[in-house]
């Protein structure tokens, strides 16, 4: 661990003060953001509000076989991952885990399963249903950003 | 957070790093704000609506009343000399089946051709498909706007998705958008009483009649005369025949 990343005194012996992680604050938001999405189409799937979808076929996509990964519906497993990547976020921006390697892998770890799913997702929209579905679309972009907000957690993992 | 190790590691609110900590807060919590109020205002307006999915009480209705009110919809030449009649409830399978299956050769042998007239009357059977009535609601604000077959027959072809739903009237509105109906009008019409009389009076005509289930077929070529018939291609082609020869 190196003396920025520790708080410890400077040379003129005062501490020295480090922002919190950044990157974290960024996957924190966005996660919030892509929960509320999985969570509304969550909702559609279990009939307790309309799809709102403008030009798209978002009731093609989640009518399809690929709408649930057995009994349970795609968008549950969205909310499970956003809401994990946001509290690990949460949690690493605590003072006592600013610095921590395994939260950051963490989260690193679970944007990469969550962008690699969102990329087969669309991919069957493209091949295979053909058809969009614009929450869907939006799902997979926060996804990608998260994974792309939690790129830093490597260097970080490797500094310390 | 303790405010302590916060200070300790980030400095006092009033630095840089706890300036970025504050607006960060202060940025999710605006939007858990947002995010709750969206979802929650589509959940709680959609379960407060009061949208009707059962069956009314019609008091004071004779048969005549209850036939006049019971309307169907009617398919092919109003004036053809043999009229098929389905009752049927758009949640139940074998209805599914007999619309994917029978249907197109119904209207490929009888209505297109001008020798009969098919009229769909509803029966919803709630207490097996809690679905049933409000899809016959719902294909019915579509008739307002003249759309029932088209409706009719996005509601046969969807049967596997609305069917498990808890409440489908979100569906029933998304089939509405996608056949271009005006969704304002539609989504009045769905979330109200609208039609619950009508779907009720055919519900109850039906019963009158006894009605084994659904679908079930009629044939008959005037006023009162009528033949039960099998739920497939041939029963309907042995009804026909045998109303045309008289035997209605």
């Amino acid at each position: 661990m190196t003396s920025e990343d520790s708080g410890d005194p400077d040379d003129s012996g005062h501490p020295r003060l480090q922002p919190p992680p950044r990157n974290r604050m960024v996957v924190a938001v966005l996660a919030l953001i892509g929960l509320f999405i999985a969570l509304y189409l969550l909702s559609y799937a279990l009939g307790l509000v309309p799809l709102l979808c403008g030009v798209s076929s978002c009731e093609t996509v989640q009518m399809s076989e690929w709408a649930k990964v057995g009994p349970v519906p795609v968008p549950a497993l969205g909310v499970l991952g956003y809401a994990s990547i946001l509290g690990l976020a949460m949690l690493g921006l605590q003072p006592a885990f600013a610095d921590s390697r395994a939260i950051g892998l963490l989260i690193f770890g679970l944007a990469a399963v969550g962008v690699a799913y969102s990329a087969f997702l669309t991919y069957l929209e493209a091949a295979v249903i053909d058809a969009w579905c614009i929450w869907c679309i939006a799902s997979a972009v926060v996804m990608t950003l998260v994974f792309l907000a939690s790129l830093p957690e490597l260097r970080r993992g490797a500094r310390t | 957070m303790s405010k302590k190790n916060r200070d300790r590691k980030y400095g006092s609110a009033e630095s840089k790093g706890g300036n970025e900590l504050k607006t960060f807060y202060w940025v999710i919590a605006a939007v858990a704000i947002v995010g709750i109020g969206i979802v929650g205002y589509s959940v709680g307006s959609k379960a407060m609506s009061p949208t009707v999915s059962a069956p009314i009480v019609l008091q004071g209705i004779d048969d005549t009343k209850l036939l006049e009110m019971a309307n169907p919809r009617v398919k092919g030449d109003p004036n053809a000399p043999i009229t098929i009649m389905e009752f049927a409830d758009f949640q139940c399978p074998a209805c599914g089946g007999f619309f994917a299956e029978v249907t197109p050769q119904i209207e490929a042998e009888f209505i297109n051709t001008g020798k009969a007239k098919f009229l769909f009357y509803d029966f919803p059977l709630v207490q097996v498909h809690p679905n049933a009535f409000l899809a016959a609601r719902a294909a019915r604000c579509a008739d307002d706007q003249g759309q029932f077959w088209p409706f009719h027959d996005t509601l046969y072809r969807t049967q596997g998705r609305w069917s498990t739903l808890q409440n489908p009237a979100g569906d029933f509105e998304d089939y509405a958008e996608q056949l271009g109906l005006d969704t304002g009008d539609f989504t009045d019409c769905l979330r109200s009483d609208r039609h619950a009389d009508v779907i009720s009076a055919s519900l109850e005509l039906g019963t009158k009649l006894q009605l084994p289930g659904t679908p079930t077929i009629m044939v008959g070529s005037g006023p009162g005369m009528r033949r039960r018939v099998a739920s497939t291609i041939e029963g309907i082609r042995e009804g026909v025949a045998a109303v045309q020869t008289g035997g209605g």
